[in-house]
Order: structure tokens, then sequence, then C-alpha cells
């Protein structure tokens, strides 16, 4: 559906969205190192926190003596989980599960923040301080197998929760389970399961295993904060803090304050995608500073930044279907992790129904699931990674035509439902125009497993999947733009994490305004309430819905003004320049006006004008707080309407003698309804392609069994690729105005992400399945070779 | 586009003191006029204990002095004494390439180096190639051509490419793809450095930017 319900949501003709090459406002403070991160604060008379780590992956902290570390020179506090303001502190940033104290003294995975802050003059001395802690452990049975923690007679690691996940937790599942042992147990039952198998002519069983896969933000998380108290900001104590970027509320709820009082002056978040939890390190320093008296500053190491982007997973799916390809039931059985406390519930409850399977003209599926409590690690928010488990389904399609010897995108066709529901027969308009067009970027041309040497003697592999778009279309957005002096501002506070979502809005301020891109004034200040957030380029084409509306409102308003000049010029003033020739507007109604090439000009007459920063010596502002229509996507049941599509390709090259995969290409051709910033939509795109590689040939968690350490939480043992392993990419947009955001633009959100698209490649070249990361010796162990 | 960039590095090198004007305790904040009386300090007040050391260094073409622990990295003395923060910290262990400069003329890793090691010796950081005019085509390149995401390697990054530059004023392709082997990016920017060192090269060399194609892609980048 277009946007047919904002102001020139049809528009047709575009000066500035599209453009390529306009820069980003604050690249160039990014670029030369201006661009100032959380932990790149410095101030004078600065301590330093650190938080004692659990070297444990399951323990309980009986007593800390803290004498000896008092006692060193530098050490100016150590602070308890037993202390009256710690334990009166409660977070406030995106958090889930069962409710629990802001610090205690049970860990339940090694690093995370336990029962002691030591405050000091340097980090070095914070750490020395926390050597010399004597701290006397109870050591807990861990759970860091999720096959081994959900088997009966497992050590329970968290008797005393019993309340399932619920984060995006669909009403219709069925949680109705007690929990036993660790492990809760859900279910999303719908059709008859028993009679969809009964009517299939062929079932395929099949595991799949998707690994963990690390957020890894490349700025370590943590913050600094000091406190003041200035008239110009009013009464009472004013918190600065930086570091906290986009939970600048979280922060001033947490400590009680206006959000005008909490001043956050820097813009620069880092790559937080999807990731928007807040880490101890960015909410204790307030608290620090106010006890001392002096600016705090407390930073995670990189070893503490090995969070989640995806939770481990393991699936057995059972897929009955006809001799066309028809899927007639679905049954996936898994087991997901819960993570430690705290951890988001995407990845496991908060996939089900919304995932591939409602995708399908089958209505046969059966989801069951155990949920297991782990001590492996805690994912904040999202799996901004391919969420909801897509490619259990396009594992699904490549078995279905590899038992029939079809290909696997007639495959995808013959179960694809249409656009209006599961019983539409119509094609998906935007899937037709993906796979034509990735047809011809991949030179496609399907073949069976394990057929096609390449000349060098390798072995050729294909893949495809496709996915719809879900556009995030709930958040409200506080949208205002002034006329100041002749210059369209746009105000926002920021910041800026790795999308390119504030120019966007620009860019159509520019257009709905008839003014060069340059021309709007991006203004950051902390005090404003536009934030265009709510996802990467499908957030961007919400945002700048709400910005458009804002737009036409303030140009409604400059037409106006520039009438009332014309028809009341102001007197000479005293001081100053004399008051600019007012356009030939007398006697006009704004209808009759325009905004064009940085003008107001009459529209019959469209040489007759002033420029813009000559119409009015009013200052204007125009606000508008809304969102756009909810997506195709979010309306009725989730899932059961298809929005905009995207297909990927994979093609891939393996040496069968030393087990080497080489990915030849990408392929992505995507729906984003129409481009704003073509260069961001491309990145977001490399992005996904960089992330899903990564996770499928490269990266895992390496755990000691024994002891539920994690071992390689660096950057060394943890690899994630590089310039020269980076995958060509081949992209093409489509353009089907099909959304109602943005001028019909829906963005593409993290859809092409996906965890098997390269091992169905791999499959397809060498005839064996490998789980992810796909390393050589695995492949070699695949073909019988180790 | 903001072009305050090379005022602003400018105005950070400035701010840098070319000499020591206070001596202070890492360990309980006392402050000193001289090094030696630093020194005594720790002799009385922490005995045992090693005393900060001075270090000389030719930062961004001026002469400086900077007051470590002797165990500090040439990324921590940077940050935390020096006020210049485009050296980042990413991985802590000469992984990442994101706290790159340039010492005696080589890239180097700024978060494995130690600062005392650099006694002396010319050190360029980001903010000076910033504040240098002459490198401006290749700032300007990066942004025109978006190769950064949320931008936090990409100092590392521009002080890679600002060496290959150096040596090689006009790479190829794969001559940019293997002098940024060692930079990680998280947000998986590959694909655009090469295009923008490419535009810097050739506006460099006095020829004009490379050309958008209908794609998208610059030449043949």
């Amino acid at each position: 559906m277009p946007d047919y319900d904002g102001v020139n949501g049809l528009r047709e003709e575009f000066r500035v969205v599209g453009s390529r090459n306009l820069p980003g406002r604050l690249s160039q403070a990014l670029a030369t190192g201006v661009a100032k991160f959380g932990l790149d604060y410095v101030m004078p008379g600065m301590l330093h926190a650190k938080f004692l780590r659990s070297p444990y992956a399951n323990a309980r902290v009986v007593s800390v003596d803290a004498t000896a570390a008092r006692a060193l020179p530098g050490v100016v506090e150590i602070i308890t989980w037993e202390d009256e303001e710690i334990r009166a502190l409660g977070s406030r940033g995106e958090r889930f599960g069962t409710s629990k104290p802001w610090l205690d003294n049970i860990a339940d995975r090694e690093g995370v923040e336990v029962a002691v802050i030591a405050v000091a003059e340097s980090e070095d001395i914070c750490e020395e301080a926390l050597r010399a802690l004597v701290v006397k452990w109870e050591v807990l049975p861990h759970v860091t197998d999720l096959i081994k923690g959900s088997r009966e007679g497992a050590p329970v690691i968290r008797p005393e929760e019993s309340t399932p996940p619920s984060f995006g937790r669909p009403g219709t599942v069925n949680n109705d389970f007690p929990k036993k042992g660790n492990v809760y147990h859900v279910e999303l039952i719908s059709g008859d399961i028993v009679e969809g198998f009964t009517a299939a002519d062929h079932i395929v069983e099949y595991d799949m295993y998707t690994p963990a896969f690390a957020a890894h933000l490349p700025n370590p998380s943590g913050s600094i904060a000091w406190w003041s108290k200035d008239p110009y900001q009013g009464d009472g104590p004013n918190l600065h803090i930086e570091g906290a970027v986009r939970e600048k509320h979280a922060i001033s709820v947490m400590y009680g304050l206006p959000d005008e009082k909490t001043i956050q002056e820097g813009l620069f978040m880092g790559g937080k995608y999807c990731d928007w939890g807040l880490r101890k390190s960015q909410e204790i320093t307030p608290l620090l500073a106010k006890r001392t008296g002096r600016p705090v500053r407390c930073v995670n190491t990189r070893e503490e930044m090995y969070d989640f982007l995806m939770n481990e997973r393991y699936l057995h799916l059972k897929v009955g279907f006809m001799n066309d390809g028809l899927i007639t039931a679905v049954e996936d059985i898994s087991v997901a992790d819960h993570g430690s406390r705290g951890s988001s519930s995407f990845g496991n409850v908060g996939d089900l129904t919304q995932g591939p399977f409602n995708t399908m003209k089958c209505k046969n599926v059966a989801q069951r699931m155990d949920v297991v409590d782990s001590n492996r690690g805690i994912m904040y928010v999202s799996g901004q990674h391919c969420p909801f488990n897509w490619d259990s389904l396009t594992l699904g399609i490549h078995l279905i035509a590899e038992k029939l010897d079809m290909d696997p995108i007639d495959v995808a066709k013959v179960n694809l439902h249409g656009p209006a529901s599961q019983d539409d027969p119509n094609p998906v308009p935007s899937f037709e125009r993906c796979i034509e067009a990735g047809k011809k970027l991949m030179d496609w041309d399907w073949h069976k497993a394990g057929v096609k040497v390449l000349p060098d003697g390798r072995m050729h592999g294909m893949s495809f999947r496709y996915q719809m778009c879900p556009r995030h279309s709930g958040v409200v957005y506080k949208c205002k733009l002034e006329y100041r002096d002749g210059v369209v501002h746009m105000p926002t506070q920021g910041p800026l994490f790795g999308a390119y979502v504030v120019e966007a809005n620009a860019m159509v301020v520019a257009e709905e305004l008839g003014l060069r891109y340059e021309e709007v004034s991006i203004d950051y200040d902390y005090r404003e309430p536009f934030r265009a957030f709510g996802g990467g380029s499908d957030g961007t084409t919400a945002s700048a819905w709400a910005m458009k509306e804002c737009a036409n409102l303030l140009k409604r308003q400059i037409l106006e003004a520039a009438i009332d000049y014309a028809e009341n010029p102001p007197q000479p003033a005293m001081f100053g320049p004399p008051p600019a020739e007012p356009g030939p507007f007398k006697g006009l109604k704004p209808e009759d006006l325009d905004l064009v090439g940085s003008k107001v000009v009459i529209k019959a007459e469209p040489d007759k004008g002033v420029p813009l920063s000559q119409a009015s010596g009013k200052n204007l502002f125009a606000t508008y707080t809304g969102r756009p229509p909810l997506s195709v996507w979010s309306t009725g049941p989730m899932g059961k309407v298809l929005d905009v599509m995207n297909a990927a390709f994979c093609e891939v090259a393996v040496d069968t003698d030393t087990g080497e995969v080489e990915i030849l290409r990408f392929g992505a051709v995507a729906d984003p309804g129409l481009v704003l910033r073509p260069i961001s939509l491309e990145s977001q795109i490399d992005q996904v392609m960089y992330f899903s590689q990564g996770c499928q040939l490269l990266e895992d968690f390496i755990y000691d069994e024994r002891t539920g350490v994690r071992l390689n939480n660096n950057m060394l043992d943890y690899k994630k690729p590089g310039m020269l392993d980076a995958a060509p990419v081949e992209r093409e947009f489509i353009e089907t105005r099909g959304s109602n955001a943005v001028y019909g633009a829906s963005g593409i959100s993290h859809s092409l992400a996906n965890t098997h698209l390269v091992i169905i490649a791999i499959q397809n070249a060498i005839g064996a399945w490998v789980d992810p990361p796909a390393t050589p010796d695995k492949v070699l162990r695949a073909l019988g070779k180790a | 586009m903001d072009n305050h960039e090379p005022a602003r590095t400018s105005e950070m090198i400035r701010a840098v003191p070319a000499a020591l004007d206070e001596y202070r305790c890492p360990l309980c904040g006392a402050c000193f006029a001289t090094r030696a009386e630093l020194a005594r300090h720790y002799e009385g007040e922490h005995p045992g204990v090693v005393a900060p050391v001075v270090v000389a260094l030719m930062l961004n073409g001026e002469s400086r002095q900077v007051l470590i622990e002797p165990h500090w990295t040439l990324q921590r003395a940077l940050q935390f004494r020096l006020g210049l923060s485009g050296t980042k910290h990413m991985c802590d262990r000469g992984a990442c390439g994101s706290c790159t400069v340039i010492l005696g003329g080589r890239p180097v890793l700024a978060c494995t180096t130690l600062a005392i090691e650099c006694e002396g010796m010319e050190v360029q950081t980001i903010e000076g190639v910033a504040a240098d005019l002459r490198w401006k085509p290749l700032v300007d390149a990066y942004c025109r051509w978006d190769a950064m995401q949320c931008g936090y390697c990409t100092p590392g990054f521009l002080m890679a490419a600002k060496a290959l530059l150096d040596r090689n004023p006009h790479p190829t392709e794969e001559e940019c793809r293997a002098a940024l082997a060692g930079n990680i990016c998280i947000c998986g920017t590959y694909p655009r450095h090469a295009t923008a060192i490419l535009e810097a090269a050739m506006l460099m060399g006095g020829e004009g930017a490379i050309p958008v194609s209908e794609d998208g892609g610059g030449a043949d980048a």
C-alpha cells in the first residue's frame, strides 16, 4: 500500500531524494577523530571505576574482605552490593526477564559484573584493588551446553525462576507448561499437523544449528559523568554524562532527573545495531560522581564486550510436501538459549510465529521449543542478525528442491502466498521482480549438489533465499522544523549510530521545501526531542514520513508569512540593514505560491519570486508528532500479509582437498520501496552480508566445558572478517513504492542478514551439510577426510 | 559538509602544551613543579613503585613532552595525557588497526607500542593528518563515499590509507585493500575504502574526482 495518507506521498519527481554522494553531516568529524565516543572523554581530576568480574560461569559471592584493597594508594572507594545506594539503584534501560537487583552477589556468567565496584585514581589502581580483594566464592554448577543443560538430571541453575521468557512472545503461544529443570517449554500450533503430514507425498527431516554470534560493539561501552550547578540550566544540580547516548532518557529516569537536567553533548554511539542495552559501566558513573564529587569514568574492556547478537539454537525440522513442491506440514522442534539473567528473548520465544512459516501457503505448522536457562552469555534486545530464524525454511526449500530435482526458486514460488493472505494465490509482485533480477544478476543456473566442478578443480555451489522486510512502524516521532533568519533548521538530539538517518530526513525536508540538501541546517542539541530511531533504513523511512508532514506544515507557514510580508512590509529599523524587498505576492493566497529552487515563487509565473532567505522577517516553526500508518506487515495477525521483499544469492567454491570455502560473490536484490539515500542502503546490505559471512565461516564462541569459561573473548581468537576476507556483494534495488512509509519506501531492515545462505551453497557444492561456522576442518570432516 | 575539522584539529594540536607545567602523582594526585620532586615524593610516599617518566615526542611536527607511567601504551598517552582521542582503543592487542599512528614514517599500532619506546620519535596522529590541508582530499573522499558508518574505526583506516599514499601515491585497488588488511570495521564498510583512496590519489595527483557510475559505484573501484 503506497504512501497515500501523507502529503506528497506519491510525489513523482525527486531532486534530492535518491541522490548519491551527499556526505554525512558529521562524517568529517568521524573521519578526523574529532568525534568523541563515550570512552574518549577525559576530564581533569577524573576518577576511574571498575567492577569485579566473575571468573566463574556460575557462582555466588559469599563474602568480600576489602581491607587490603582500601589501603592501596590511589583507591578512593570500594563499594559492595550491600551498599544502600547501590541497593536503591534500578536500571531503566532495555531489560528483560525476571526483575533482579541492579548489582548483587550472583554471577551467572563468566565476566559478569558482580558484588564490588572499585573507584580509584587510575584504571590500573582499580584493577590492583580488585586483585587485592579477598573474595570467598561459592562455585555452582553451570550450563553452557544447551543440550546437556536441557536433559533430566542436569544441574538446575536458576531454580527460583519460573516465569517464561516473554519479550516478543506472541499472544497465541502456549506456554502453560511447568518449568522442568532449566527448561521452559512453549508451543505454537496452527492447523492440523497430522493431517498435513498424511497428505504429503514426501517428508524430509533435518537438523540445523545456529551458533551464537557476537554483537561486538566497536567502541567498548562506558561513560563518564559529573555534576554541576549552573544558573543557566535552572535550579538544582545538572548531571553531565557522556556515553549513555541513545539511553540518556533512561539515565534521567534512573537518577530521578528531568530530561533537560541530564546533559549529554556527545553524539556518537558507535555501531550499536539493535543492541540497545545499557551496560552497568554506562549507568554507574552518575552515582559515583555524586559520592566522590569528581568526574568518574567507567569503561568496559574489549574482553567484557562479547555479548550476543544472536543466541544459540538447535533445530530439528520435519517438512511434508507434495510432488509439485507444495509444503503441507512443518514441525519445528527447537532448543534455544535463554542465556544469563536479563537476556532478551529474541532468538527464542520472540522468533515464534513471526518467522518464515507465515509466508507459506501451508497452515499446518507446529513449533515446539525448549528454552534453556544457561550461563553462556547475554543478548541485549535483539538478534539484529536475521531475526525469526528465517533460514529454517530456506534450508527446507533447498532440501525439497534436491529431493524433487527442482530449482529452489520454483519451490519457493509454489509455497509463497500472495499479498492478501495465506489463501491468496496471486504472486507477490515484488517477489517476482526480485527473483527475475536476481537470476540475471547471478546468471542463475541451479544444479544438484556435488556435481559442478570449476576449471580450477574446486566444487561450485549456489544458494538462494528470500525474506520479507519487517518495517518498524510503531515509533512516534516528535519532529520540529524552524525557519529562522531565512534558514530552515532541523533540530535533533541525535545521537548517531551507524546509519545516516538524520541525513535522509534532511533530504526529505529539502525535497519538500524546494531547497538544496546543504541548505537544511541540522542542529544537534541534546534538549531537542527529535530522534530518528526505530531501525536502520526502515526506521529512516518511518521518521522521514513524519518529517515530511512537518516540512509541509512549515511550508504553509512560510508561504503565509511571505504574503504577509508583501502586504505589510516592515518599517526600516534604526539599526541594521534595510529590510529585504518583499516578493510580488500581494493579494495572493498560499495556494498560489510554491517553494522551488530555494525561492518562494508564484506557481503560475515561476520566474517571479524571492529567495527563501528573504521571504519573511519572521521566525517560524512547525511541529509534527506522529508516525506513518503501521506497516502492512504488522497489520492483522503478525506476518500474515507480506510487505516488500528481497532475495539473496550466494555462490561459493569449495576446495575439497583443503576444506577452504571461498565466497565467489553474494547477490542481493531488494525492494526498499524507494531508495532515499543510496549509499546508506548499499552499506546496509554490505554490512548484513558481512555479518552473514562472519557467522557462517569464521565466528564462534568456544567454551571450556569443565569451567564454563569462554576462551576466545578477544579479536585475535574470535575472528571477524577483514578487508581481504570480505566477499564481493552485487546489489540491485527495485523500487515498487509499495510501502506506506515516506514516498512508498520501506527500507530493508536487516532482512538480508542470514545464517545459512553460505552453508546451503556449501552443501550444494559438496553434497554434505556443515554446521556453521564452516571452517576448513569441519568441511573436511563432512567430506570424510578428517 | 562540515569543513571546520582542519581548524579544529589544528586547535587540538596547539592545545597540547609544549612542556610539562606540573608533575602529578598518579597514585595520590599530589602535584609538583619538577620531575625530580615527583621522584622524591615516590621515594618517600610510594616506595618500591616505579615513578612516572617524561617522554619527549615529535608529535604532529611539534616538540612535546608527556608524563607517563613506564608501562603505558602510546594510545593511552595520546588519549589520557595529550588530549588526542582520535587514536581509538578497540581491541587493545594489535588486532584491529583502530589505533594506527605513523611512527617514524611507518604505520604502527599504538595499543601495542609502549610510549616510552617512542622517545624522540616523530609521531603522526589522525589529528595531524586532518590539520594538514594537503590531506584534505583523502578526508573528503572518505566522506563523499561513506567509507564509514558508526565511524569508530575510521581514523585508523585513514591513517593506514595515508601511510599507503605516503609510500605509493598511485596505488591500485588491490594495493589499497592489502594496505588496509589489518584494519577491522565491524560495520562492514570494506567495499568503499579503496574507492575513497583511489579518488584521493587522483585528486592529490591533480586529476578529478571519480565519476559516479549509474549503479552507484565509483569507476572500476
